[in-house]
């Protein structure tokens, strides 16, 4: 496994050569017949996608060869596909990954087709979510489930140190938060996640900060810093672990509950009611706190987009189309919890649930990061600058201009 | 006897080992020429898609490289997994080989299967469960130590120790195989040593000093130089269980080259990396080889 690592990149790279050299104008796509389509899913499509693509099938003909690919796999997958431009016909893109794949014409530009059919029409998806598909004014994908972060918190937790409803403002989320460090040895308030790489930039919207401007990054100046400031006073007085505990959430978040409020997406849900032991009326998720300006989250999720290379462009926009229906997308999102992007899909009775509701409301307030080919790296670098100040005490302001200059130079490459 | 012959006796080998050379050319050599020349460029994901966006840097990546404060941890990290990593392995190995081999009976090939066994378990699976038992909190390890009075320590969570408990795992992991090497090599030397050896009167550490160790000198290399090779390229631990944290202190130069061609695309950068190691693994191979020749030349 070691040296297959270190050389996957020799081989991705290679391959790419190999195949462009001998595929250059005959760009395959693994679709043989035209009555066969190739759909790439991460995760596992057996229960989420199946059902809806034999309904597809039964209705056009046409067949759909789906390959469940795990998530953890699915950028390397992408990237050999992107090298070689032999791949599906039709494939979900995370919304992070969609800057790269566009940068890289793995994804087919499909504005003609969003243009001609008002059914998905930009304005029927969420804002956050239509944002991720669009490039230049040009679409290169349809918005198919949206994430977005809200407050898990400990309602019963909560009550013992006197708040009834979870916190609304910055100031209340300290101070709860606080006070329920005030529990024990190894008992905190809420987790400023280390390991995530959105977080400090969440939390600089919500304090008015701009991320880019121009192209310039602003993370050195105030209302960046002074966020990253309100957060570490959280790893500084015990209120927060410093770093990712290692607990599962039924050791975090169940039991006495050692961290009892977290920012997290829709996927912690199932976890909670399976893993989490707790009564129902014991735990509830809210809007985020509000900070200076906003309590802007952050959205993710995955679009469907058609392969730049397929020789079976009609049919994958038929796909495509049938897979943005409103029935459909309620469908996956019943098969999933994958949370529908078009706004009217949440009329539904399936949704009216109220957690499931905390959700709608915030979709209201959130906004992917910004869509650049560099971001993915920028996150990561975030993380490191974060653990600099959380784990080393090092200056805010002074590690936050390395990370700006660092940045700019990546931008600017 | 015709010239034509001689020639196609010569030319025989070749075409048997052909097959094998075409594979090792395709696969192995045209990659990692490859390589070398995207380490020469700014190759990045939209490099990949359109050709004719890749610069040609020269050796930018590699000035850029060693001016990376994170490189140059990560080399730091590696020579420490190394120096400490690769005498652990042969010398406990070794030992555990020595040790197991003084008896024949069921309770010693019991033994052999225990110490065995790490070394056919995944490392994902076992790096995972390793990670359960570091927990600082609830793990197994700080559990057992807190009850004779010492504790807790922070394992994965401190960059202090974060390096030693990735090693102690690798470690336990790598005795299995190389324990297995060195009880075969065991095995090989001529009982009528010892025997000679007892009837001049040489005691059990002599023997061993004196018969065992010489004997089994060239399986010694040949644990070293793979060892050696396989702690060069440490990846699949802090890959699963530290993910290169904390403070960058468990990041090897392999998922370093990880982290920036697979994380970021930098294709060119991460190549660039690549080649510092595999130039790292070379020379220490090299030098080994010469050791060992002067050794052979006593």
């Amino acid at each position: 496994m070691h040296f297959k690592k270190i050389l996957g990149l020799a081989a991705v790279a290679a391959s790419a050569i190999l195949l462009a050299s001998c595929g250059n104008n005959s760009s395959k796509s693994s679709s043989k017949a035209n009555d066969t389509l190739t759909f790439w899913y991460g995760g596992d499509a057996d229960t989420a996608v199946k059902p809806i693509a034999n309904e597809f099938t039964k209705k056009t003909g046409v067949k759909v060869k789906i390959q469940s690919i795990p998530w953890s796999q699915y950028n390397d997958k992408l990237l050999t596909a992107a090298a070689s431009k032999t791949g599906p016909d039709v494939l979900v893109v995370g919304t992070t990954q969609m800057p790269n794949f566009v940068g890289s014409k793995t994804l087919m530009d499909i504005t003609d087709t969003v243009k001609s059919d008002s059914s998905i029409a930009p304005d029927k998806f969420f804002t956050g979510s239509e944002n991720t598909t669009k490039f230049n004014g040009k679409y290169y994908g349809l918005p198919w489930y949206v994430e977005t972060r809200v407050l898990y918190y400990r309602k019963d937790l909560l009550k013992s140190v006197g708040y009834n409803q979870a916190p609304k403002t910055w100031d209340e989320l300290y101070d709860a938060a606080t006070k329920l460090s005030k529990r024990g040895k190894n008992m905190y308030g809420f987790n400023v996640d280390g390991a995530e790489p959105t977080f400090g930039f969440m939390f600089a919207r919500q304090n008015g900060a701009t991320l880019l401007k121009n192209d310039k990054p602003q993370f050195n100046k105030k209302a960046m810093v002074d966020s990253l400031e309100y957060l570490n006073k959280f790893t500084k007085n015990g209120a927060s672990p410093k770093q990712d505990t290692k607990l599962s959430i039924g050791q975090s978040f169940g039991g006495n509950g050692p961290v009892p409020m977290f920012i997290s997406g829709p996927w912690m849900m199932s976890s909670i009611k399976n893993d989490a032991g707790l009564k129902d009326s014991q735990w509830g998720v809210a809007e985020l706190p509000k900070g200076k300006v906003s309590n802007m989250s952050s959205t993710g999720g995955g679009d469907l987009a058609v392969f730049n290379y397929t020789k079976n462009k009609k049919n994958a926009i038929k796909f495509v189309k049938f897979m943005s229906k409103k029935e459909n997308q309620l469908k996956y999102y019943k098969n999933s919890d994958s949370m529908p992007t078009l706004k009217a899909a949440w009329q539904d009775e399936s949704l009216s649930d109220s957690r499931i509701q905390v959700f709608r409301k915030q979709l209201n307030n959130s906004e992917p990061m910004p869509l650049i080919k560099q971001w993915d790296q920028i996150g990561q670098n975030y993380l490191k600058a974060w653990e600099q100040i959380a784990l080393n005490n090092a200056d805010v302001q002074k590690t936050m201009d390395t990370f700006n200059t660092q940045t700019e130079e990546l931008i600017n490459k | 006897m015709s010239m034509g012959k001689s020639i196609r006796n010569r030319l025989m080998p070749y075409t048997f080992v052909l097959p094998a050379l075409l594979l090792l050319f395709l696969f192995s050599l045209i990659p990692i020429l490859i390589a070398l020349v995207i380490s020469f460029t700014g190759l990045d994901i939209t490099g990949l898609g359109n050709w004719s966006t890749v610069k040609f840097v020269g050796l930018d990546n590699f000035v850029k490289l060693f001016h990376d404060s994170q490189f140059l941890q990560s080399i730091g990290n590696t020579l420490y997994y190394v120096v400490i990593g690769v005498p652990l392995v042969v010398l406990l190995s070794l030992t555990v080989a020595i040790l197991i081999n003084f008896g024949n009976n069921k309770f010693f090939s019991f033994l052999r299967l225990i110490f065995y066994t790490p070394s056919i378990t995944n490392t994902v699976a076992v790096a995972v469960v390793w990670t359960y038992m570091y927990n600082p909190n609830m793990g197994l390890l700080n559990n057992m130590l807190g009850k004779i009075g010492i504790g807790p320590l922070q394992w994965l969570n401190d960059p202090a120790t974060a390096k030693i408990s990735l090693i102690i795992l690798a470690v336990w992991k790598a005795i299995g195989l190389n324990m297995l090497i060195f009880l075969a090599a065991l095995q090989g030397i001529p009982r009528s040593l010892y025997e000679a050896a007892e009837l001049d009167g040489a005691n059990w550490w002599e023997q061993t000093r004196h018969i065992t160790l010489p004997s089994l000198r060239f399986s010694i290399f040949f644990v070293s130089v793979t060892t050696l090779i396989g702690w060069f390229q440490f990846f699949d631990e802090p890959f699963v269980m530290t993910k290169g944290g904390p403070l960058n202190s468990t990041n090897s130069v392999a998922l370093f080259v990880y982290q920036n061609g697979f994380q970021n695309s930098n294709f060119g950068y991460a190549a660039a990396g690549s080649f510092i190691m595999f130039a790292a693994i070379i020379v220490a191979t090299l030098i080994q080889f010469k050791i060992q020749k002067k050794q052979q030349g006593e």
